[in-house]
């Protein structure tokens, strides 16, 4: 693997084009024209422009990639998350032009990218799964009677579903068929795909997702786990590792569950199974992400290993650089994802031109970004401006260097509004600082004012 | 949207009021530095004021701005350029053997074919948006091409050359 074409933008596009240059491999850019001056393409050893700022036409426009990636003659592919990382289709066209897609195989990311699929193959490894249905539900009816048997609160889920859409809470029975009808709508307006699932909602419940990675040979590691509760709507905003709930016998079970999993399917690469957690310590698979994730550099900082560049390595055919034993986890991490979302207008995105973008320093802080004074926020695109993560050797050092880090960020452009205030209103919270609080929080505490 | 500002007061002498010239040159700046289009300009001398109102280019998702698809050297003064309509391979001719759809100097029709893109195995045709003369070729046949890279400049049929 000489060159690797990163079909991708943002900081998650950079990211991969630092690991390619530590790893002594040509990277190459894709680029729409609203990406023209991104840092990317600054950073990359060559860039193509591959199209307009319609994703459909740029990042998502496969013969394009392709075509860029044949033509710069790049032997791999990454493409980060989002995008065309969970598609199957695109990983076969890679395979099919002698082009290594940096992720799991076609056949592996088709069937666990059907969460029904998946909930049926992973309660076959063994995982537990809440109360719910294993095959999709049809009709309204069924729906009905599915959710009377469970018992409300439900949730309904699309099985094309993933990034947090596609769910709708059903607290009331007479709720049920309309949240039925409305969820398929949804899902296939945004998922070309109306099947749903229907299972039990806890209300009371962290979100704990288990990082794994698997070589090629029939070996697997977890990282740990990530505590990812601090959500808007499914929308992830903090997430942070070690969870304070886990002891580590159960960081032990919950680890060693998931990787039966992956390795049950044959998994390769980085991916990452996301459970739900309640108060007595009783864990169910909710899905699987075959990919990287937004927050792997939690990860990262408690394990001292680089997730991007074991991706790299295993799709290079090497077997995992560490085993089981040698992952130690030392300290506590956390991210605070800085959007471009104004969070006393409902978080709604601002665009435009970033006069300053001053990102704090200093120990143990670390800003992923592909942000610059200067560069335009694009409105076609999502709305990650940067990633703050801090780490520390205890959680309350990392909650005070988070804050303090939050403190030195300056981000300026008219009209730019960021989640940088909404983020110090959370670590000033008593409950956010106790550590006992659920995927509720933003709902219950952070809402008023 | 609009900003109020206040003129800058020299220091030592807080209760000076600032000219009409000092206002009149923070208005400019102002103005100057605007993210948009100047919609309103007001300077007040009797109670310090400034303010500008202007027009944001920021655009609502899915509204598309102007993009700017430059990647070659900047266009010349006259003339519109053809560019490549995706991320291919740039070949002038239907074949190896057959004669270039146009060569420079040549007239062509608005919509007339006047090269090929392919990507894909799949040959797109590249067309004049608009008649006019061939002024420059600036890719040679079988180079890669960028999406919106410049391919040729036609310039107006009726133009001296």
């Amino acid at each position: 693997m000489e060159k690797i074409l990163i079909a991708n933008r943002g900081e998650i596009a950079l990211r991969i084009a630092r690991a390619c240059r530590e790893l002594g491999i040509a990277s190459v850019a894709v680029y729409s024209t609203a990406d023209a001056d991104s840092a990317v393409v600054r950073f990359a050893d060559e860039a193509v422009q591959i199209g307009p700022p319609a994703v459909a036409r740029s990042y998502l426009h496969i013969p394009s990639i392709i075509e860029a990636a044949v033509k710069t003659g790049a032997d791999a592919i990454h493409p980060g998350y989002g995008f065309l990382s969970e598609d199957p289709y695109f990983a076969e066209i890679c395979a099919s032009h002698d082009i290594t897609f940096i992720g799991p195989t076609p056949d592996v990311m088709e069937r666990m990218g059907d969460k029904a699929v998946a909930r049926q193959l992973m309660s076959g490894a063994g995982l537990p799964l809440l109360p719910g249905t294993i095959e999709p539900v049809t009709t309204a009816d069924e729906a009905q009677d599915i959710a009377d048997s469970i018992g409300y609160p439900v949730i309904i889920k699309a099985v094309a579903g993933g990034g947090g859409r596609g769910m709708t809470v059903v607290w009331r029975r007479e709720d049920l068929r309309n949240s039925y009808q409305l969820t398929r709508a949804t899902a296939q307006a945004v998922f070309k795909n109306n099947a749903v699932y229907i299972e039990r909602y806890l209300a009371a419940s962290r979100h704990t997702e288990i990082q794994i990675v698997c070589d090629s040979h029939g070996n697997g590691i977890h990282l740990g786990e990530r505590d990812c509760s601090v959500q808007r709507r499914h929308q992830k905003l903090i997430e942070e590792a070690p969870s304070v709930h886990l002891t580590p016998e159960l960081r032990a079970e919950m680890g060693s569950v998931a990787l039966k999993g992956a390795l049950s399917l044959g998994y390769t690469g980085a991916g990452t199974m996301e459970f739900l957690l309640d108060d007595q310590g009783q864990f169910w698979f909710m899905e699987m992400n075959t990919r990287i994730q937004v927050e792997h550099p939690v990860s990262e900082l408690i394990t001292g290993i680089d997730l991007i560049k074991e991706q790299i390595r295993v799709a290079r055919g090497e077997r995992l650089s560490h085993t089981q034993d040698e992952v130690k986890f030392t300290g506590h991490a956390i991210e605070c994802r800085i959007n471009a979302e104004d969070p006393d207008r409902d978080f709604a995105p601002s665009a435009g031109r970033l006069d300053e973008f001053a990102p704090p320093g200093g120990p143990w802080t670390r800003v992923d970004s592909h942000c610059f004074g200067g560069w335009t926020v694009s409105p076609y695109y999502d709305s990650l401006l940067a990633k703050l993560i801090v780490w520390a050797p205890d959680r309350a050092e990392a909650i005070e260097r988070m804050d303090r880090a939050l403190t030195e960020f300056r981000v300026n452009g008219p009209g730019m509004k960021t989640t940088i205030g909404f983020h110090q209103r959370v670590f000033a919270h008593p409950v956010f600082r106790s550590g006992d609080f659920h995927t509720d929080f933003v709902d219950r505490y952070m809402t008023q004012k | 949207m609009s900003v109020e500002t206040q003129a800058p007061q020299p220091a030592g002498h807080p209760l000076e009021a600032p000219s009409l010239e000092a206002l009149c040159q923070q208005a400019k700046v102002l103005a100057a530095g605007l993210p948009g289009t100047l919609t309103r300009l007001t300077v007040m001398v009797g109670d310090n004021r400034v303010e500008v109102e202007w027009q944001p280019v920021t655009v609502v998702a899915g509204v598309a701005p102007a993009a700017s698809a430059t990647i070659e050297a900047a266009e010349p003064e006259t003339g519109v350029a053809v560019v490549a309509p995706l991320v291919g391979t740039f070949y002038r001719a239907s074949g190896p053997d057959a004669a270039p759809f146009v060569s420079e100097g040549d007239l062509v029709e608005a919509g007339q074919q006047v090269g090929i893109v392919e990507a894909m195995k799949i040959m797109n045709a590249v067309q004049a948006d608009q008649a006019g003369r061939v002024a420059k070729i600036l890719v040679a046949d079988s180079d890669m091409v960028e999406y919106g890279q410049q391919l040729m400049i036609l310039e107006s049929a009726d133009a001296e050359s």
